[in-house]
């Protein structure tokens, strides 16, 4: 523990998702909420991306969450004993952690924000950043999982839906 | 957009220092080169865009925050929030250098070797339902009556069910926000808590870590990450520069 002082995390433990600043999902409320501004100059105007930052405030609070979380509880007998166990916790910190679970919210702004073309848009692109990369692949793999593949991640989002 | 645009507007990145400031390498949005627009001792971290660039999208915040992340590898930077457009060189100097110079200068200062880790926490679905069922009698039984019923006859229980169960996650959340945040409170310099952007999260935080402890910040958050395991899944973003610390103060 003592003998890594210095070095860039690496979530070692490997229960901690990480991300650098590349991930724009990550750091778009930063990017969009914080920083330096001279208000009469934001002239930039960014559509749906709205949605991530004052929507899903009040996403929380309605029916539809509601409805959601009434499912869930009702669902939870029906794997009474099959808790989540240890693989399956790293295959979502592998593929980005809490946020492939999250059904919703989330994930409805990060699709409406970098749109449908992302994965023509992966193919064309080979240059960017590794990290990148791997924060696109997983947006479309939760897309095609969402569309009832046969991936890992399906079983999972079979039952919420 | 590709045509040749004569007139050009100046987007603005982040403030450094004047003294030894130089471009990060990589290029701005639309792939310009980035310069830098010096002010006494503080200077602005600029590109060209076209006098009508009004909407941006991905490439944008990633170019944005791209020139960031590369600034603050070899110096201080204070990030602009995206967006901001000035007309010229002139207005930067006249509208953001001159009259904040001070307060920048300062800033400059404070934010010298330090970064920002924001660390998010989501409930585990099954984990937290669970513990809320167990710890709430009301919703136990209202669950009960539920259960194996058609959904059309059950349509209002079932808004009373989830409406409670999101009174008590909001309470989950307002005893764990506290209890992770003051566990990592004592490897940083600040702490700014921001709202929940999702209804399982149980905190949501920025951290201003000296780059020099994030070693041991990094290892409380991982020792944190294995105490939670199973309960609360947590995320870690950065080094960041350090956004959510930064703001202009009264201009002169």
């Amino acid at each position: 523990m003592a003998t890594q002082q210095q070095l860039p995390y690496r979530g070692g433990s490997g229960y901690v998702a990480r991300s650098s600043s590349s991930g724009l999902y990550d750091v778009l409320e930063l990017i969009l909420d914080k920083g330096l501004v001279i208000d009469v100059f934001v002239r930039v105007s960014l559509i749906g991306i709205e949605i991530l930052t004052i929507d899903a405030r009040i996403v929380i609070a309605s029916v539809d969450t509601y409805l959601r979380f009434a499912e869930a509880v009702n669902r939870l007998d029906l794997m009474q004993t099959e808790t989540q166990g240890l693989p399956e916790m790293m295959e979502d910190i592998t593929e980005g952690g809490a946020s492939k679970k999250t059904k919703g919210i989330l994930q409805g702004a990060s699709e409406a924000l970098f749109g449908e073309d992302e994965e023509d848009e992966e193919e064309k692109e080979k240059e960017p950043a590794t990290k990148r990369r791997r924060s696109s692949s997983a947006t479309a793999k939760r897309r095609r999982a969402s569309g009832g593949s046969s991936s890992g991640s399906s079983q999972r989002r079979s039952k919420s839906s | 957009m590709t045509v040749a645009q004569p007139e050009t507007a100046k987007y603005v990145y982040g403030v450094v220092r004047s003294e030894g400031a130089s471009p990060p390498r990589g290029a701005g949005i639309d792939d310009v080169p980035v310069g830098v627009v010096a002010h006494g001792s503080v200077a602005a971290l600029t590109s060209d865009v076209p006098v009508d660039f009004l909407e941006a999208g991905r490439e944008e915040l990633l170019a944005h925050s791209r020139v960031l992340e590369e600034a603050m590898e070899g110096a201080v930077v204070l990030p602009m929030r995206f967006g901001v457009v000035l007309p010229d060189e002139e207005t930067i100097h006249e509208r953001l250098l001159a009259p904040y110079a001070e307060a920048l200068e300062a800033q400059l200062q404070e934010m010298d070797g330090k970064v920002e880790v924001t660390i998010k926490g989501i409930h585990d679905e099954e984990a937290i339902l669970r513990e809320v069922i167990a710890e709430s009698r009301e919703i136990a039984k209202l669950r009960e009556a539920i259960q194996g019923k058609p959904e059309a006859a059950t349509y209002y229980e079932r808004i009373r069910l989830g409406e409670l169960i999101a009174e008590a996650l909001d309470d989950k959340r307002a005893a764990a926000a506290p209890q992770i945040i003051d566990r990592l409170v004592p490897f940083a310099v600040d702490v700014r808590v921001g709202d929940p952007v999702h209804e399982r999260m149980a905190v949501n935080a920025s951290f201003l870590v000296e780059r020099a402890r994030l070693g041991e910040f990094d290892q409380a958050v991982d020792r944190l990450g294995v105490e939670l395991a199973g309960r609360i899944q947590l995320k870690y973003t950065g080094p960041l520069p350090p956004h959510s610390f930064v703001e202009l103060g009264a201009g002169v």
